[in-house]
């Protein structure tokens, strides 16, 4: 005691405050996981230790590039073609051979939260685009996406997802697993970062551009550190405050940082399990650095003519998913380890096209199509496919039969997603829904197989990221698509 | 028991509200696939299986639970299982199994006679089609899965209402003071926790501080409060601090929140949302707050202020919470977000997921959304005109009223707007399943200067004054217009005489003679109308006053004459006026023009001749003075404009929602009480008792503290509905005095209840945006404390220093520094994040506003002691900035900056590198985990 009213009258452990006071040096860029770990006391209330992040086992990829389409794009005008669809359009389902796919034991799965769709949309629907078979491969691929289908060889397209949501909480579902209804959960990029960590100390570990409607958040029970840090690809303006708005030398503030660190590892020492104090320190480091370190990345002057046309920088219409793609590239190369990128605004998402499906899909596309094979180009070129796993998703496809004159309905029973790169098979074609593009019939996925995918290519053990106190169950594990994994 | 009239499956009727509690049972997630298959249904042959759970269930619900369910059972009679419909009722089972000819519910369905089900004035009989697939249901042998018969949604525990228990009696006497404490600590002892100490007393002042006012102490209060020794020092302070005006405006942000305050967004001028000077219902909340206004009655004036107080401007702003959800476009969202946001936020009610269909979990059926809806679908929402300003863009007061009492309520079809469901006309009421006592809707009739807001007798004197102003500034333009027209001769004449000199004539005299006579031609006229303009007022205004008084004076003809003649003399000025004009557009007219100025001339004499014609026979008609201004409903009503939507309105209300804020206000609403403690506890605790904090319905688990809740539910109601009561009695308690530091603490206790559910330890929050930016300014002793006022300009928020709950707060408009730290969604905040991200540090360190108020904190530390050493400045800046003084090694890490920095400065050669040293320790400081933490 010193009479006074100081942190120190507190009984505080002083031998662990001098172990954490040696260790916290400023400004030298110590990643939250490691910094916990090295500092011995990362247990938190409830005994939790955060990983040290390193891979389970051997990683095939070290980073995710994740493009979701809001809204629900429709699987059978994109990547499961249907010419049934066709040949039986203006029949009711019931009326076709497939008339079992509404047995109500195999609708099961579904849980509604709120939604117009009283009745299935029985009234089958025809194909609003035509199809082509690209590559080697010869896999079809809709004319709304002739780019994408460029690429096809260095594509898994698994046609065989099946979620519960048959509304748009389906987005919060497809990256966290969970429905809705059960609450918000942790979402995959906050998995893979809490498990693996940043490779790149100046910038955040999980980026996020683009539109977020239903749930802002991504750690969650894992905390705030592992929420992703929201970007705008404007190089004026990438990151509101991004300097000094009144003079300050940059070695003033570096004294001030070191010092703002300092004093809060002091803190730390105390409050061994305040998560949120150590999330704050990190956020400090990481800011201080992020100043210099994502206008950088965002500045696209380096880049060349050719490579600005790949992506489509040069035309309007996809400047701004190309701009996003663009950034993603560079967070890459410069080791952000999980980039989520959302098209299409809304509180719904764009993509939902209850009606004028046709116009809606041809326009939507037209935005992305030709930016998204420019990534994967330009990342197989620089050699950065082999270690970057872009998916391309959405929360769930749309009705076989018609809504209204020309539109389709949510679809959660069966739809399409793809990866490629990160170790993935190219050109292959995994699971397939029935007929009428109804169920996911041959191997069915959940969307956490799409996580699991993911964890395995990353080295990354799902179960042993688990947290006390918060079990996870079976499902929100899924199983790694092995027959799509090279 | 033997039923003894034959009327086993008879219902009870009770207008509308036995279908609305039918299908009570379909918040049981038991049969979440009938949505499927009943489009399926149609005609049954005899080799269709029929399918009990699509095709036979949903017309059951939809018919019969309503008196023969969970929350009803006519003659003892259930319907919702199979098995319960072989139990029967009265009369014994209603189903044999394989024998639909001998089911009484066949035979009942299918009657006749007066016994027919449903009877008639309940509703429809079943189609041939519906009863035909009962009877092969039947006879196929009535099977159904095996069904659990729906549990009495009466019995959830936050639809019973709360009951005072007896404290708890506890062991430990420091526990035993308050009864907050005493029921916590009775959870301690039952399950073996032991809680942590209480908190420091600078901990404990800074907690109390900025949890009731929003700022932190000063250094002064904080070691004055060191000093104090006696026991109800922190007493005194809890009462001082909520006696101050800024506990309002505290308080006021949080219920802000809660309640979606909204300043107007739209495109460019046109308001699309919310309303104009919608700032007055904050202003209504910060001042209801300090004074203490019981909540009941604050839920009363918001919902319906304009009933209950029709006359009181005071009273009128705290409609704002309707007129907020005001929507140009689409009055269905405008009335969704209107039922959705005044069920959770008083009511815990997730109403708005029953708008297309039967609420999934809870009690609420899709017409309960509908009879919701009604009690707002006659309101509409207005400007009127406030003291002293007569253009509503500039200031006015938004508040609703209701427009229309005809205004049908239809159900939408799966909540499609398109498609009402027009065979009934929906009438308000509430859930049955809340449905404590009936509701009284009682039309109100308004006074003359309710319905028409121009009679109150500022609107004509702001008028008159405005209309004197006028004749003011025309005579002046007269003054003026002479001497230009002197000018204009003299440099005439001058010119007749020196020739020569022509070219600098311009120069002297602008305008030529004629110009000048034109102009000076306007001017008169103008003066003259306006001179006008006061004996219209004032005649129209007697006139009004007159027609609007129940029983008009004998004088109203002359009054009504005087009125007219007064308005055909300021018709003929302003003619004359118009004439001028046309004469000076002629006048300046060239070849081009001339036609076109010269046809506007005769238009404008006709005018003047009608309007002369128009005097000697003056008639009755006149111009009311219309100062109220209705809000478009609809974009169409935005294009056409204004007149329309004038007034005067109808001079009767509904009383719908005097009814319906009445039923949440009650004592026996089991809701009201619940819902706003749990929300005043969340915001002193930074953990609700209630985790889903606006929705209390089924899916609420009983809270590990119900009996607590409940408690405080009561105290709360009995207590006259005072808020500061509540508060008193919370942060008076042990339980909020606790510290939030873990070290120490008990190791089986955290492994125990590592949520804190049971309250053995306090958990750090963080500052909330408002708090973080209000704060600074505070500790730099620039902030004003101007209470209420117009909304300040976002852009602003560094270079005005009032409060940031004043500043514009919408959509599209809010500040750039409180949008950084979870700052409330403005379609819905029940709830603050606590986010932590790097771009908040960025913030505090990177703002102008942090960069400046460290500079100003400094220079205020440097005038109290200038002479301090560093060591000293140092202690000066941490008891400042967090309330708190250095540890040794934390003062050593200080002087080791301030060392660096100076040294840094002075090799740079900047010019006060001592005091600009200081300056980066205060705001490294301010960036201190502490300071944005409440520990």
């Amino acid at each position: 005691m010193n009479g006074g009213f100081s942190h120190q009258q507190r009984d505080c452990d002083t031998h662990r405050r001098a172990f954490i006071a040696d260790t916290g040096i400023g400004l030298a860029g110590i990643a939250l996981a490691s910094l916990l770990d090295r500092d011995g006391h990362a247990a938190d209330v409830v005994g939790r230790r955060p990983p040290d992040g390193k891979p389970h086992f051997s990683p095939k990829a070290k980073n995710v590039i994740w493009l979701f389409m809001r809204g629900g794009f429709s699987h059978v005008e994109s990547f499961d073609p249907k010419p049934a669809l066709n040949e039986f359009a203006g029949k009711t389902i019931a009326e076709t051979p497939w008339k079992s796919v509404q047995d109500p034991e195999r609708l099961k799965n579904l849980r509604v939260v709120a939604t117009n769709q009283d009745t299935q949309r029985n009234k089958l629907f025809p194909l609003q685009v035509g199809f082509k078979k690209y590559g080697q491969s010869g896999i079809e691929v809709s004319d709304f996406f002739p780019h994408i289908g460029g690429c096809i060889d260095d594509i898994a397209v698994i046609r065989s997802m099946w979620t519960t949501d048959d509304n748009h909480g389906a987005q919060v579902q497809f990256h966290s697993g969970r429905h809705m209804l059960d609450g918000l959960f942790p979402t995959i990029g906050a998995w893979v970062t809490y498990g693996l960590g940043s490779l790149n100390d100046n910038l955040p570990q999980f980026i996020a551009m683009g539109p977020r409607y239903f749930d802002k958040r991504d750690g969650h029970y894992l905390g705030p550190a592992y929420d992703a840090v929201t970007l705008k690809v404007d190089p004026k303006n990438p990151l509101a405050y991004a300097k000094p708005e009144l003079d300050l030398s940059r070695e003033e503030q570096e004294l001030q940082f070191e010092l703002i660190g300092r004093l809060n590892r002091f803190q730390a020492a105390q409050r061994p399990e305040d998560q949120s104090l150590l999330a704050r320190i990190k956020s400090y480091e990481l800011a201080f650095r992020m100043q210099t370190a994502v206008p950088e990345v965002i500045d696209f002057a380096d880049e060349t003519a050719a490579i600005r046309k790949l992506y489509g920088l040069d035309e309007a219409e996809t400047k701004p998913f190309a701009t996003q793609l663009l950034a993603a590239r560079r967070f890459v190369e410069k080791g952000v380890r999980f980039i989520k990128i959302m098209h299409g605004d809304g509180a719904a998402g764009a993509w939902d096209a209850h009606s004028n499906l046709k116009s809606n899909h041809t326009k939507l596309s037209a935005q992305v199509d030709k930016p998204v094979a420019g990534l994967l180009m330009d990342l197989k070129q620089r050699g950065l496919l082999d270690e970057t796993i872009v998916v391309f998703a959405t929360e769930f496809g749309r009705t076989p039969g018609s809504q209204g004159s020309n539109g389709r309905d949510h679809h959660p029973f069966g739809f399409s997603v793809w990866m490629a790169g990160g170790g993935i098979k190219g050109g292959i074609v995994h699971g397939a829904t029935d007929e009428i593009g109804f169920h996911a019939e041959e191997d069915p996925h959940y969307v956490t197989d799409i996580h699991a995918t993911l964890m395995q290519q990353l080295g990354l053990d799902a179960r042993r990221l688990e947290v006390p106190g918060h079990k996870r169950i079976e499902i929100d594990f899924g199983h790694p698509i092995n027959e799509i994994i090279a | 028991m033997h039923a003894c009239v034959p009327a086993p499956l008879r219902p009870r009727v009770e207008g509308n509200r036995g279908e609305r509690e039918s299908m009570m049972n379909r918040f049981l997630p038991v049969v979440v696939c009938w949505c499927f298959a009943v489009a399926a249904g149609g005609w049954a042959s005899a080799d269709d299986k029929v399918d009990y759970l699509t095709q036979i269930k949903p017309v059951l619900a939809a018919k019969c639970y309503s008196c023969h369910g969970v929350l009803k059972q006519e003659a003892e009679l259930r319907l919702e299982t199979r098995s319960l419909m072989l139990q029967g009722g009265e009369s014994g089972e209603v189903i044999v199994p394989g024998e639909a000819d001998k089911s009484l519910l066949v035979e009942r369905i299918t009657s006749e006679e007066g016994d027919r089900m449903p009877p008639p004035e309940e509703g429809g009989a079943l189609k041939a089609e519906e009863i035909a697939l009962i009877r092969t249901w039947i006879d196929q042998g009535a099977q159904s899965l095996q069904e659990q018969a729906p549990s009495d949604p009466r019995e959830h525990w936050a639809f019973k209402q709360p009951v005072r228990a007896d404290v708890p009696q506890v062991n430990d006497t420091e526990w035993a003071l308050n009864p907050i404490d005493a029921f916590l600590a009775a959870g301690h002892q039952e399950l073996g926790l032991v809680s942590v100490a209480p908190a420091e007393k600078h901990i404990l002042l800074r907690r109390l501080y900025l949890d009731l006012i929003g700022l932190p102490p000063t250094r002064q209060q904080l070691h004055a409060f060191l000093k104090e020794d006696s026991t109800g020092a922190y007493e005194s302070v809890v009462l001082d601090l909520l006696d101050s005006p800024q506990y309002g405006e505290r308080w006021g942000r949080h219920w802000m929140d809660i309640w979606r305050y909204s300043d107007w967004y739209g495109l460019g001028k046109e308001v699309r949302y919310s309303q104009k000077h919608i700032w007055r219902w904050r202003d209504w909340i910060i001042e209801s707050l300090n004074e203490d206004k019981p909540y009941n009655r604050m839920v009363v004036e918001m919902l319906a202020g304009d009933e209950v107080a029709p006359t009181d401007p005071g009273t009128l702003r705290a409609t704002g919470f309707l007129v907020r959800n005001y929507f140009l476009f689409n009055r269905t969202t405008w009335l969704d977000d209107t039922v959705e946001h005044t069920s959770k936020a008083f009511l815990g009610l997730t109403m708005n997921c029953a708008k297309c269909h039967d609420h999934k979990y809870d009690p609420i059926l899709q017409t309960d959304f509908y009879s919701m809806r009604a009690f707002f679908e006659p309101h509409q929402v207005r400007l009127d005109p406030v003291p002293g300003e007569t253009d509503l863009d500039k200031d006015g007061l938004p508040r609703v009223f209701d427009a229309d009492p005809d205004v049908p309520t239809y159900l939408f079809i799966r909540g499609n707007a398109k498609d009402p469901d027009k065979s009934r006309t929906i009438q308000p009421s509430v859930p049955g399943v809340l449905a404590f006592e009936g509701l009284h809707i009682t039309p109100v009739s308004l006074s003359a200067e309710a319905s028409n807001p121009a009679l109150q007798p500022f609107v004509v004197e702001d008028h008159l004054r405005e209309a004197e102003q006028a004749i003011e500034s025309a005579r002046d333009d007269v003054e003026m217009a002479k001497q230009q027209l002197a000018a204009a001769e003299q440099a005439a004449s001058a010119i007749a005489t020196t020739a020569t000199r022509e070219a600098e004539a311009p120069a002297n005299s602008p305008v030529t003679v004629a110009e000048a006579e034109a102009a000076l031609g306007i001017a008169e006229t103008t003066l003259a109308a306006a001179e006008l303009r006061p004996v219209a007022l004032r005649t129209a205004h007697a006139a009004d006053l007159a027609k609007a008084d129940s029983s008009p004076p004998e004088m109203l003809p002359q009054l009504v004459s005087e009125a007219a003649l007064a308005a055909r003399k300021y018709e003929v000025a302003k003619a004359e006026k118009a004439v001028a004009r046309t004469q000076q557009e002629l006048t300046a007219a060239d070849s081009e023009t001339r036609t076109n100025a010269e046809n506007e001339l005769t238009t404008a004499q006709t005018n003047l001749e009608k309007a002369r014609q128009q005097l000697a026979q003056p008639g009755e008609d006149y111009t009311s003075l219309r100062a109220s201004l209705r809000a478009a409903n609809g974009y169409g009503e935005y294009v056409a404009g204004e007149e329309s939507r004038r007034g005067p309105f109808a001079n009767v209300s509904t009383g719908r929602r005097t009814a319906l804020a009445n039923w949440i206000a009650s004592r026996k609403n089991p809701l009201t009480a619940r819902v706003a403690v749990n929300h005043i506890w969340l915001r002193h605790f930074g953990q609700p008792l209630v985790e889903s904090v606006s929705d209390f319905g089924l899916r609420a688990n009983k809270p590990a503290q119900h009996a607590l809740l409940d408690w405080l539910a009561v105290e709360f109601m009995e207590n006259n509905w005072s808020m500061k009561h509540l508060h008193r009695l919370i942060v008076t308690s042990r339980a909020y005095q606790l510290r939030s530091m873990l070290l120490g603490a008990d190791e089986s206790t955290k492994k125990a209840d590592p949520q804190n559910q049971y309250y053995w330890r306090r958990r750090p929050l963080r500052m909330e945006s408002q708090a973080i930016r209000d704060s600074l300014l505070h500790l730099a002793g620039v902030l004003d404390a101007t209470v209420g006022g117009p909304s300040i300009a976002a852009d602003k928020e560094d270079s005005v220093f009032r409060r940031s709950l004043y500043f514009t707060h919408s959509r599209d408009d809010r500040g750039r520094f409180v949008s950084m730290f979870d700052d409330a969604d403005i379609l819905s905040c029940y709830r603050r994040g606590e986010s932590i991200i790097p771009q908040q540090a960025l913030a505090l360190a990177n703002s102008k506003l942090a960069l400046a108020m460290s500079r100003q904190i400094t220079a205020r530390l440097q005038q109290e002691c200038g002479d301090a050493t560093d060591e000293q400045f140092i202690t000066i800046a941490f008891e400042t900035v967090l309330q708190i003084q250095p540890t040794a090694e934390e003062a050593a890490a200080c002087r080791e900056m301030i060392e660096k920095t100076r040294a840094a400065l002075a090799k740079s050669n900047h010019a006060q590198p001592v005091v600009r040293a200081r300056e980066n320790l205060v705001h490294a400081l301010l960036n201190h985990n502490d300071f944005v933490t409440i520990r």
